[in-house]
């Protein structure tokens, strides 16, 4: 059982820095800077400006989006508050250029630096960039990773005791047993394999109900809080551990399960 | 070839079990330790196949000294012996088959090698109608076969045991006798500690009267 929740435990935090991680990269992944023009801005503003970025070297992709392209976009995303642009009776949305950010400079000192050049620049009204929210949610994955495993290594301990009590319970109640063998010539190995083999398959069977829980919790978790839209709805939504992580839970709970008992044989092989 | 230098034994808190205990057996004879109740034999046995260690002196076995033995290899030692143990020391959850059959499956012995030797062993012991019952469901005396068809049953070069007969009428108690006489004559080495006379004056070949913890004679019939 203490192994079942040991690697529950563990199981949840890999689970909710997976959610993380897949949050921050569908962000991250289009490393996208929005530059918005003020209506004022001529074409050969414009035309410096892209120029400008194009010679930067930063970037993978520039386009430029017209108040046309931009109000469309907002239609298909949300068709829903097509009437309130109705309502308003023009075109609210700014031109922009959309760049992307190359791999390599995503981050870079010369990145920043074009985009604060950029803020104070003739012709852009505004910026639109999510670095630091990127940042903060891999802060946030890091911290999430750094508790699970800390809290994750403190049960790790405990279960590596209680597998090796449980294991030490069951040696003395068969400690006749092991020592008529040690006299009629068994080696140790002949007597610690089934122990072993005992300890194992505790482990095994701990980190297999840990991620049966999981995977329950990650099935029915959803269902419970009903439909939840946007981020709200991708932070909350359990995604299921990958098949590496459930293979390292379950490796984990085998040695586990092999070092205690393999521990708590020892002083009873001196006979 | 046995032999035994000097050998001394105290238990925390006693007198001396074994004081200055020194024979040799040669090879394929057949040895009888005797003595009182407390003289020290089962001391001397347990020595012997290194469960108790002596608090002095040297013990040769095969030209090894087993004091030298690492505790991970005494298996070694044990294997070339089959012991009788006083108390038995029977797995009481298995059959007597399984009884039997572990010193067999220690060696690494499976299937029909194993039915086969197992049975002629218990068959010996006149036990092989009740392989399959438990332990406990048997009487002292048919514990005490078991015990010895477990010693006998992977033909090793000695055997070492403590009262065998301790727990048998008259009548099986020569019949068990006359089974490690046989053992012996095809060469094993047998040692057997008792204290019954008319035992050993029946089967009497060297006798090592133990007095005390210290070797009172030896004798050879």
């Amino acid at each position: 059982m203490i192994i079942c929740l040991t690697f529950l435990t563990l199981g949840i935090f890999l689970a909710l820095s997976n959610n993380i991680k897949f949050l921050t990269r569908s962000v991250s992944d289009d490393q996208v800077i929005v530059f918005f023009l003020s209506e004022t801005s001529s074409m050969e503003t414009v035309a410096a400006i892209q120029k400008e970025m194009e010679d930067s070297r930063l970037f993978s992709r520039i386009r430029l989006v017209n108040r046309e392209e931009a109000l469309a976009a907002f239609k298909t995303k949300f068709p829903d508050l097509e009437s309130v642009l109705q309502n308003l009776n023009r075109n609210p949305f700014p031109s922009s250029l959309e760049a992307t950010f190359s791999r390599d400079s995503l981050n870079t000192a010369a990145g920043r630096d074009l985009v604060e050049r950029m803020r104070t620049r003739e012709g852009i009204s505004d910026i639109q960039y999510n670095r630091e929210w990127i940042e903060r949610m891999r802060t946030f994955d890091r911290l999430i990773r750094a508790v699970g495993f800390f809290l994750g290594g403190i049960l790790i301990f405990a279960s590596f005791f209680i597998i090796s009590n449980v294991i030490k319970l069951n040696v003395l109640a068969r400690k006749n047993e092991i020592a008529i063998l040690r006299l009629v010539g068994a080696t140790n190995w002949f007597i610690r394999i089934p122990f072993v083999m005992e300890g194992v398959f505790l482990g095994l069977l701990g980190g297999v109900l840990a991620v049966f829980l999981l995977w329950l919790v990650t099935a029915l978790f959803p269902l419970y809080l009903g439909s939840s839209p946007g981020v709200i709805g991708e932070l909350i939504q359990f995604r299921f551990l990958s098949v590496s992580q459930i293979l390292a839970l379950l490796v984990s709970g085998s040695l586990i399960g092999f070092l205690g008992s393999f521990s708590s044989l020892s002083k009873f092989l001196k006979i | 070839m046995i032999e035994l230098y000097h050998i001394w034994k105290k238990y925390q808190g006693n007198d001396w079990a074994l004081s200055d205990v020194s024979f040799f057996i040669n090879p394929g004879e057949f040895t009888f330790i005797t003595g009182p109740s407390g003289s020290g034999k089962s001391t001397l046995l347990k020595i012997l196949y290194r469960e108790l260690l002596p608090t002095e002196g040297q013990i040769v076995i095969d030209q090894r000294n087993i004091l030298k033995i690492p505790d991970n290899k005494l298996y070694e030692l044990r294997r070339s012996m089959g012991i009788v143990f006083q108390d038995f020391r029977l797995l009481f959850h298995k059959s007597v088959f399984e009884n039997v059959a572990v010193a067999l499956r220690i060696l690494g012995m499976t299937g029909k090698d194993i039915r086969t030797r197992v049975f002629n062993a218990l068959r010996m012991v006149s036990l092989q109608k009740k392989m399959w019952e438990l332990p406990s469901r048997l009487s002292y005396g048919e514990q005490q076969r078991v015990a010895i068809a477990r010693a006998i049953v992977n033909n090793p070069k000695i055997i070492l045991a403590d009262e065998p007969t301790g727990n048998l009428d008259i009548k099986l108690a020569f019949e068990i006798m006359s089974l490690f006489q046989e053992i012996n004559e095809k060469g094993t080495t047998v040692i057997i500690c008792t204290h019954d006379r008319e035992l050993i004056r029946y089967f009497g070949h060297s006798i090592l009267f133990l007095f005390k913890g210290r070797v009172l004679r030896k004798e050879q019939l």
